[in-house]
């Protein structure tokens, strides 16, 4: 039981944090229809400037897990209304380069700001330590992303079904002229979504950051990440988005252990398949093909 | 007699290319020979973007492919190097055939996305496969043998590299150029605009859109198959997505209505790396800025702007 | 009149003659090296110590007046890791930036991928970090050196090390790619001349360069029979490792663990105390292991500069434009081809003691260092190594032989 339970609990672990951080990538693209290339940089954002509060001002991650993401959405609102409006009209290829050209400078910018030394970010206290849960000792920080990454999930559903601001984004989605006639103002509905997920992403960094050293260059590990759980899952349907997700988490814990051979290839496999058999992904109602 | 005056002009640049080792400093000869292998990989990714509308983000695995092709050769055959060239762009293509069967019929961001995952598969495959490329650490420590075709070249020379390279660039280049002029790369452009009223015109979209492909795909290899002598190694960064990134950027830069867009888009990126780097170490930074500004207000690129004009004053 | 006139015009324009001739003396010309390291991306820090190092280096050259009277000046380019952007880079420093010599390299395969066309430059080189054993091997070339200890002689003396532990049972923890392999292949052969009986697990584990999830492996190789792991983890990769194998409980585990490069102290910082006690970290130098002047020097400097002890990284570099110091005060002159023959079989006095470029492959004769960790460093919020053991360049280094390399 211990080497297989464990294993899957790694895999619904990492799955989870894939998550959190991929599923802002896939609102924006499902309700924007843009492709965020940058969605890894705001993720790294997220993960240094938690970095900044923690460390060196020295507040508490649950201060720096409300108030970095919020930094990052504000940053997110700048981006939107400076750069991307002058190309939300256009096809779908100049907003992959303007948010390609976007990655360049945020990286560039972290590395200038912070240096390109390692850095740790600790776990808060209540949930450093491990427990023993069916005979394996996991990290209690593990199942806090768990909990997280399932309460992400059931939060985003509420706020897409339940609520008027969900409605309004996904009538946006649908038709944006039509909703411009119903007075929506999509105008701040774009804008809003975009800095939604950035938040997202940021929300992402935050809590990756007790988990995973911080370097200049983890923007970049996982956006290409981030597009595999996407498109496995579905552009545009979040829950796709954690079924990629899991997907992908097991992918890396399974074939990393047991295929090491090809372990590099079979994500992209992966995509390739669903792709080519399932190209709205295995739950998605994204754009047509 | 203002089309005359650009056929006059690029006669003139040509000619220019031609005189470079003499004209400029022994540097140069090395940013031109890199300026014209990438202008040609991205005159080739253009061919599927610029004029058949498709968005590859994964053309790098031919002209890798190409490399790798060219360094084995090299390495394991000795062959003269124009036989090294065709099975580059023998392997590319094939290369291309394969993975464009699957990529053409989809849309979009779609295809984009599936050419990605295929691109990296061949990265993680070159990476891995330690045996036959020598994984991470690439082919290198090959030499160059013959040219081939009973010429005696000195190709070790770089100035002599040089030239075989703009001849073979400008050739290739003159091939492509026929092929987007034809009626072949008319329907192309149609393809791109509304693939949908193509079809109902009795054509069989997926068919052009993987023959246009195949060709991209073999023209990369080509050009691959220049690079890895060039550079003496042959690794597998040239298969990853970023590598797949830049013939798009230089389009961009470039201008992808114009065939020429994708060699100007080449020469404005190498030299500014070349002189950035020279100041900073953010040069991606600067490039960043520059790609930012280009997309949103010099969507038609340098060349595409400037030719634009052109042909609007003096009617 | 114009008789005095003409005289006062060709007394000025003889004294301008005069001095432009004094200040286009050859004598002021400065000296270039140009520097090829990681200066983005992930492994950024990397490059970062070796400009430190080097940047120490030749402010103290220069302040004692230069090499051969001229002023020292670098020129750094970043070769992203990649073998293209830095065989460019090279060329570029060379026909463009006229430098005379070159230091640099982290990544192997950039290392691999530009060596070999060090010939056609003309100009020596002498790499810092690049630890694959080809560059002074089966690469090898007149105008190649390395200054630092290599993945043979570093895996010779974990071999050594591991002779005298008591596991039989071994296996690995690697990056995916040429180190990681190599890493387990020499260090296999090396073990297996000195302990015939040691077991070498066919189940070895090599998680993907980069990967963020080092669990699986851990959790595996815990369950099996191992008791000596070779961990050749390196960097944020490393660090990222020993707190999931925290987790784990790894550590509590009776395995003997090697870490091929965990005495870094970019790991050992970020790491702080999360690094255990009682495991085998070796590194290329430590900085508290070598009682002599120079060391004491050097690492006051740098701490003095830069806040914290020096990596080997920046060691390695600043000992390689101490070497071209020597090497062109030896031959007098800044040409390629001189300063590169006299750096064959020369020896200098570096931070890590007597340092000797063998004739047969470029090589230092240098050797790793492998302690325990032991407890926290009183200023450096790192952990000290006790029971530290230099080892001697001889006794790790291959035979020219072994190597393959044709001089």
């Amino acid at each position: 039981m211990s080497g297989i339970g464990s294993a899957l609990l790694n895999s619904l672990d990492i799955g989870l944090l894939l998550f959190i951080i991929a599923v802002g990538l896939n609102i924006v693209f499902g309700v924007l229809n843009i492709i965020n290339f940058a969605h890894g940089a705001l993720y790294m954002l997220g993960a240094y400037l938690a970095f900044t509060l923690i460390n060196i001002v020295g507040m508490p991650f649950w201060a720096a897990l409300l108030l970095a993401p919020l930094g990052v959405a504000i940053l997110a609102v700048l981006i939107d209304r400076f750069l991307l409006r002058h190309i939300y009209s256009r096809d779908i290829a100049d907003s992959l380069l303007l948010t390609f050209a976007l990655l360049l400078i945020i990286n560039e910018s972290v590395r200038m700001i912070w240096g390109s030394g390692i850095q740790v970010v600790q776990p808060p206290q209540l949930l450093a330590g491990s427990m023993d849960i069916m005979g394996s000792s996991i990290p209690t920080y593990s199942l806090f992303v768990i909990v997280m990454g399932l309460a992400l999930l059931a939060g985003l559903w509420f706020l897409f079904n339940r609520t008027r601001i969900g409605r309004i984004m996904r009538a946006a989605a649908l038709d944006r002229d039509m909703a411009e006639v119903l007075c929506i103002n999509t105008r701040l509905v774009v804008t809003g979504v975009f800095a939604f997920g950035a938040w997202l992403a940021a929300v992402g960094g935050v809590i990756a950051a007790p988990m995973r050293a911080l370097d200049p260059g983890m923007g970049d590990k996982i956006i290409i990440e981030s597009f595999i759980v996407v498109v496995i899952g579905g552009l545009g349907s979040f829950p796709g988005a954690l079924l990629g997700a899991i997907i992908l988490g097991l992918i890396h814990g399974v074939g990393g252990r047991y295929f090491p051979e090809v372990n590099m290839l079979l994500p992209f496999l992966g995509m390739a398949l669903v792709l080519l058999f399932k190209p709205n992904g295995i739950m998605g109602k994204g754009a047509a093909a | 007699m203002k089309i005359k005056i650009l056929w006059a002009l690029l006669a003139l640049v040509i000619v220019g290319l031609i005189a470079v080792p003499w004209i400029t400093s022994y540097f140069y000869i090395f940013i031109f020979t890199e300026i014209l292998i990438l202008g040609l990989f991205a005159a080739s990714f253009n061919l599927i973007f610029g004029y058949t509308g498709m968005l590859s983000f994964g053309h790098a695995a031919f002209f890798g492919i190409g490399s790798y092709a060219m360094a084995l050769v090299l390495i394991h055959l000795e062959w003269p190097f124009v036989v090294g060239l065709l099975l580059s762009m023998g392997v590319s293509a094939l290369l291309a055939l394969i993975i464009g069967f699957f990529c053409v019929r989809l849309n979009e961001v779609y295809f984009a996305m599936l050419t990605l995952a295929f691109g990296m598969m061949v990265f993680a495959i070159a990476y891995q496969w330690r045996s036959v490329t020598n994984g991470s650490d690439g082919l290198a420590g090959f030499s160059l043998g013959s040219f081939g075709l009973g010429l005696d070249l000195t190709l070790a020379n770089p100035a002599v590299y040089y030239h075989v390279v703009l001849a073979i660039v400008v050739i290739a280049s003159a091939v492509l150029y026929l092929v987007c002029r034809s009626s072949f790369g008319m329907i192309l452009r149609a393809i791109r605009q509304n693939p949908e009223r193509v079809s109902f015109a009795g054509l069989n979209v997926r068919t052009y859109r993987l023959v246009a492909f195949v060709i991209a795909g073999s023209f990369a290899g080509l050009a691959g198959g220049l690079m890895a002598p060039f550079l003496r190694v042959a690794s597998p960064e040239l298969l990853h997505w970023s590598m797949s990134a830049e013939p798009i950027l230089m389009a961009i830069l470039g201008g992808t209505g114009y065939f020429l867009g994708p060699f100007v888009g080449s020469a404005v990126f190498v030299l500014l790396e070349t002189w950035i780097t020279s100041f900073t170490e953010s040069w991606m930074l600067v490039l960043g800025i520059i790609l930012a500004l280009m997309v949103i207000f010099f969507r038609k690129g340098l060349l595409g702007t400037v030719l634009d004009w052109w042909m609007e004053i003096k009617k | 009149m114009m008789k005095t006139r003409a005289k006062k015009i060709l007394v000025a324009l003889s004294a301008a003659a005069a001095m432009g001739a004094v200040s286009t003396s050859y004598a002021e010309e400065p000296i270039r090296i140009g520097g090829i390291y990681i200066l983005s991306g992930s492994a950024a820090t990397y490059g970062e110590f070796a400009k430190k190092g080097i940047n120490l280096a030749v402010d103290e050259i220069n302040a004692s007046g230069g090499i051969l009277g001229r002023q020292v000046e670098m020129v750094y380019e970043d070769s992203q890791g990649k073998a293209s952007v830095a065989i460019q880079a090279a060329r570029k420093l060379v026909y463009s930036e006229d430098v005379d010599a070159l230091v640099g390299l982290d990544s192997s395969g950039v290392a691999q991928g530009m060596v070999p066309t060090m010939p056609e430059l003309q100009k020596p080189l002498i790499i810092t970090h690049a630890a694959t054993p080809d560059v002074t091997g089966k690469l090898c070339n007149a105008f190649t050196y390395r200054i630092s200890v290599n993945v043979a002689q570093n895996m010779r003396a974990a071999a050594l090390v591991a002779e005298k532990l008591d596991a039989t049972n071994w296996t690995t923890i690697g990056p995916d790619y040429a180190f990681g392999h190599q890493s387990w292949e020499f260090f296999g052969n090396y073990l297996e001349e000195l302990e015939p009986d040691v077991n070498l697990m066919s189940e070895t584990n090599f998680p993907r360069f980069g990967a963020e999830d080092f669990t699986p492996f851990i959790d595996r190789v815990m369950d099996s029979d191992a008791d000596g792991v070779l961990i050749s983890v390196w960097g944020g990769d490393l660090v990222n490792f020993v707190r999931q194998a925290n987790n784990r409980g790894f550590f509590e585990k009776d395995l003997e663990l090697l870490f091929t490069v965990g005495g870094a102290t970019e790991v050992l910082s970020a790491l702080g105390d999360e690094m255990p006690e009682s495991v085998h970290l070796s590194t290329r130098y430590w900085f508290d292991g070598y009682d002599n002047d120079i060391n004491a020097r050097f690492v006051k400097a740098y701490v003095d500069a830069y806040d914290g002890p020096p990596s080997y990284n920046a060691e390695g570099a600043y000992a390689a434009i101490y070497a071209y110091k020597k090497a062109m005060e030896t031959v007098g002159t800044a040409d390629g081809l001189a300063v590169a023959k006299a750096l064959s079989g020369m020896s200098i006095e570096a931070p890590n003691g007597t340092v000797t470029f063998r004739k047969g492959d470029h090589q230092a004769m240098v050797g790793p260092n492998w302690g325990i960790s032991g407890p926290m460093h009183p200023e450096y919020g790192i952990r000290t190594l006790t029971d530290l053991q230099i080892f001697n360049g001889e006794d790790v280094a291959r035979s020219i032989e072994e190597t393959g390399c044709k001089l």
